[in-house]
């Protein structure tokens, strides 16, 4: 393991660290200023939250990690979506290889069949991979894909069945129940589909955050989709998310949405905003990242705590589901992902 | 789209001083007589090369390392001096490396310029460097260009080396096989269906630079040649697209100083380099340095040369290329680029046919005169729609809509969100060209962000008037110029390029909108009041609502009908793009899907045949 210590992640307090349960992993990047050239003086990729409440560097130090996924027969094999492709470790962050070419980049997710976990599924700009061999061989597998509209943001495996593999479109959800032999349409949208999730304590229970559909449920495995009223449809939703520790209480976030929970099931949202960093006083640049813009949030499904990475400022967590925030460090970071991977053997 | 190009970042500490650069500093502008004796072109090409390696090496301070970089290194290592200074520095400079392509192959120029003269020790600092340290790859075709011309070359000098031992997690076969199939498709695109970042004003070092290392040091005879010929390819489209060393026309890629002062740019740059037409920019341009050490493994072609220099014959060239890759919203990857250019002694009038062809500086039509002398000459006019828009945005680039205009913004393109840019395409803006006559067209939708038309009226125009016919007249060296607004507009300005702040723009806030344009040398009339009372004389009718569209007779006696949505229909006929051919004129002719492009002058042809990897020259009969 590369166990490069980060002085600047030494806030999470020794308090926020996990029960047992889960392994705690976030992919990061602290892009600020960074642009395609200049020396990364950052440290980015993939990180594990240590129980003393410091975070170990995995690798790679690559600004762009998205997607991140695991073998579940070994947790040292990872697979990360990055700019230049797919990277893979099969020694826990040792070593790394860049496992596509050229004809593959700016991969936005990877999802590994738990049922079949030399299968691995890459969600493309323009289109879908699937290895299958551990990511040795990346065949496309867009059999009922459109040849335009294609551009694919989420992909998600059925924990229950291997195979069924849920992805997200620029023109919809698209469900493959082999493989990725062939894809449906399950749903359709006019913008992308953002992120795709399936409930830790019901599976037949799927979210869905759109660009412009708002934020979707399926209660029958993905074949039927609803819009959850109050979800915002002016405003791309980042991502959403299931509390692993109380089934009835999501959340979501996104760009000036901030954080947006509901504790019925989608039922009702709530914005979840009051102490996270609002409108910074003095002068703002046209650029700078407008008040309650969050990348991504999460949730502990050991603890129920909520975290929610805010654009521009640091990574915030909050034990009462949003009613109120603390920072927790990571100034200028963006966390893409956050990963609770359950202990080997669990 | 957090990973836009960082010129800003690593351009050159260069770029700023003038010291030693004689042929900026000089009172007097470079001679466009045409130079018969191919030896005396040759040693004068030599002399400019060795100008840019003189000037870089020569601000090197010793007692101030941090200045030094690797351009000072690399241009030292031309006049091979100092080999132990050149090493400690290299060593110096791997301890905080950079990522990513506008690293990696400043980094290959040190280390093949260096190759018989550093250190073991500096080696090995750059061989440790390709294992530890991540190299982004990039999102656009200038990153790909040098990340895997660099990656082909420094795997090639690094054979039989194991997986661990690259920041790839490839083997040395591994990454020079990937990086030679990428290669390989590029050209393969590129003389098929057309360039993607065409005619780049700005980013023409970021091709030429690697193409010079991969035609200098690649080992393969076969990619070696690809090397030269693509290399060549991109002059080619150089020579043809100057007046007097000067870019013109349409652009996929430039800035905003560019647009508005064409001679300041990368583009003149080379220009200046390899024909000696133009004085060339501050600094050469920061990246055009690195060109410069390998550059005398170049023979610029006769037939290239005369190409580029010969201002005295009109020409008319349509070229094909392509757009940037479309992720999204667009039923195409790449749409076709239907690019003119009508190239005259005066002045040169350039287009394509609108639309966006890519999301951040483009330059869609002008027209340019020549000057005797283009250092600080606003010498164009044109005008454009400032689109500003996540969706365009979105079209192109991978990621969440909200960040993207922020972040151009951000990050080296600063006038992305402003209304008063002069610099970037539209999808609202539709151009028809027929030798000297645009008609440009606007149908902005409501909502639109900036919903207006801008256009360029240079601090260097003279007898600007605005005529009771509706035209505005003006000269720019021996051009007259007759510009036609066809919806109500103001006068104001544009702060977007410093050197603007004498310009003025031309402002119109009808949705529905258009521009006409019509160009002729001073000396097709008696005075300039004759040209105006041509232009006013010609039948032109035109409406704006609920379409726009324009019926009038040309200065070249064309009845033309132009109309937003439509195919430009000329003397009665649609215009037909689907004929178009990759390159089409007197002097660059390449059939669509060949791979082969034949450059003639006179009774010279030289052919580019990526088929059979060969260069041919021929004295035609």
């Amino acid at each position: 393991m590369n166990s490069l210590r980060i002085a600047w992640f030494f806030l999470l307090t020794a308090g926020a660290a996990l029960a047992a349960g889960h392994d705690f992993y976030i992919s990061a990047a602290t892009n600020r200023n960074y642009v395609v050239g200049s020396v990364i003086v950052t440290v980015n990729g993939i990180f594990r939250h240590e129980a003393n409440g410091e975070w170990t560097h995995i690798g790679n130090n690559d600004t762009s990690v998205l997607g991140v996924d695991f073998d579940p027969r070994d947790h040292g094999v990872f697979y990360a979506a990055s700019i230049n492709g797919c990277w893979r470790t099969l020694d826990a962050g040792k070593t790394w290889r860049c496992c596509t070419s050229w004809d593959m980049t700016e991969p936005m997710e990877v999802s590994v069949d738990p049922h079949a976990p030399d299968n691995v599924y890459l969600a493309l700009p323009d289109g879908i991979a699937v290895s299958p061999d551990r990511g040795q061989t990346w065949p496309r597998r867009e059999n009922g894909l459109p040849d335009r509209g294609k551009y694919t943001q989420a992909i998600r495996v059925d924990r229950t069945q291997a195979g069924r593999v849920l992805a997200g479109c620029e023109t919809g959800i698209y469900l493959t129940e082999n493989g990725a032999q062939s894809w449906r349409r399950v749903f359709p949208t006019q913008d992308v589909v953002t992120d795709l999730q399936q409930s830790p304590a019901d599976p037949k229970l799927w979210l869905a955050a759109t660009q412009s559909a708002g934020a979707l449920i399926s209660r029958d495995g993905g074949l039927t989709w609803a819009v959850m009223a109050g979800t915002p449809t002016d405003k791309t939703i980042y991502n959403i998310t299931f509390d692993g520790s109380n089934p009835a209480r999501f959340a979501l976030c996104g760009w000036t949405i901030g954080v947006m929970t509901s504790e019925d099931s989608g039922a009702t949202w709530t914005e979840r905003n009051a102490g996270l960093p609002g409108k910074k006083a003095g002068f703002r640049m046209p650029c700078d990242p407008p008040p309650h813009s969050v990348w991504r949030v999460g949730v502990n499904p050991d603890t129920g705590r909520l975290y929610a990475s805010v654009v521009g400022e640091a990574l915030y967590a909050s034990d009462d589901f949003g009613r109120t925030w603390k920072s927790l460090g990571l100034e200028g970071s963006a966390v893409n992902r956050f990963i609770f991977l359950p202990h080997a053997g669990n | 789209m957090k990973f836009f190009p960082a010129c800003l970042l690593l351009v050159l500490a260069a770029t700023t001083a003038v010291r030693a650069q004689p042929s900026f500093s000089a009172t007097t502008v470079p001679s466009r007589e045409i130079v018969t004796d191919a030896a005396v072109r040759r040693a004068a090409y030599l002399k400019r090369v060795q100008e840019v390696i003189d000037y870089r090496a020569n601000l090197v301070n010793r007692a101030d390392p941090g200045g030094i970089d690797l351009a000072a290194v690399a241009t030292m290592l031309a006049r091979h001096e100092d080999p132990k200074f050149c090493s400690e520095q290299v060593i110096r400079l791997m301890k905080a490396p950079g990522t990513g392509p506008f690293w990696m192959f400043p980094v290959v120029c040190v280390t093949y310029m260096g190759r018989d003269q550093l250190s073991p020790e500096a080696k090995k600092a750059m061989r440790d460097m390709w294992r530890t340290t991540y190299q982004i790859r990039g999102d656009t075709e200038n990153h790909w260009a040098m990340y895997y011309i660099s990656l082909y070359l420094i795997s090639e000098m690094y054979p039989h080396e194991p997986a661990s031992s690259w920041f790839t997690g490839k083997s040395s076969e591994e990454n020079l096989a990937e990086s030679r199939e990428y290669i390989i498709h590029w050209m393969d695109l590129a003389t098929t269906v057309g360039q993607g970042e065409f005619n780049p004003v700005h980013y023409i070092g970021e091709y030429a630079c690697p193409l010079m290392f991969l035609a200098s040091w690649a080992k393969d005879p076969a990619m070696k040649t690809r090397g030269h010929m693509m290399l060549e390819w991109i002059f080619a489209d150089l020579a043809e697209g100057t007046l007097n060393g000067v870019p013109v026309g349409s652009h996929a890629r430039t800035t905003d100083e560019s647009v508005i002062e064409p001679s300041n740019s990368l583009a003149a740059y080379f220009s200046w380099l390899l024909f000696g037409n133009v004085p060339p920019p501050t600094g050469f341009g920061g990246w055009g340095i690195y060109f410069a050490p390998a550059a005398a493994n170049y023979e610029v072609p006769e037939v290239l040369y005369r190409i580029a220099m010969d201002r005295d014959h009109d020409f008319l060239q349509q070229d094909l290329k392509r757009t940037r890759r479309r992720w999204r919203y667009s039923d195409v990857l790449f749409a076709p680029i239907y690019k003119t250019t009508y190239m005259r002694h005066d002045y040169a009038v350039g287009s394509f046919q609108g639309g966006m062809s890519d999301p951040i500086q483009t330059h869609v039509w002008d027209v340019t005169w020549a000057v005797p002398n283009p250092r600080a000459q606003h010498n164009v006019m044109f005008s454009m729609q400032p689109e500003s828009s996540a969706r365009s945005m979105q079209t192109y680039f991978t990621g969440y809509p909200e960040p993207m205009i922020g972040g151009a913004v951000n990050l080296a393109k600063p006038s992305y969100d402003s209304p008063d840019k002069l610099l970037g395409g539209s999808p609202y803006e539709q151009v028809f060209q027929d030798l000297d006559t645009i008609v440009a067209l606007y149908d902005i939708p409501p909502g639109t962000r900036f919903p207006q038309v801008n256009g360029f009226f240079s601090k260097d125009l003279t007898h600007l008037t605005e005529d009771p016919s509706g035209w505005i007249f003006a000269q720019g060296g021996n051009a007259y110029l007759a510009y036609r607004p066809l919806a109500p507009y103001e006068w104001t300005q544009s702060h977007w390029a410093q050197a603007a702040i004498r310009d003025s723009r031309l402002q119109s806030d009808s949705l529905k909108n258009g521009t006409i344009l019509q160009v002729a040398s001073t000396s097709e009339f008696k005075n300039f009041a004759a040209f105006k009372a041509a232009i006013v004389a010609l039948p032109l009718e035109f409406k704006l609502e609920p379409t726009p569209t324009v019926k009038m007779r040309t200065l070249r006696g064309k009845n033309v009908v132009v109309t937003y949505g439509a195919a430009p229909v000329v003397d009665g006929q649609p215009l037909d793009y689907t004929k178009w051919k990759l390159f089409e004129g007197p002097y660059l002719n390449a059939e669509k899907g060949s791979r082969k492009l034949t450059m003639t002058y006179g009774h010279l042809q030289r052919v580019l045949d990526f088929n059979t990897v060969k260069i041919t020259d021929s004295v035609l009969p």
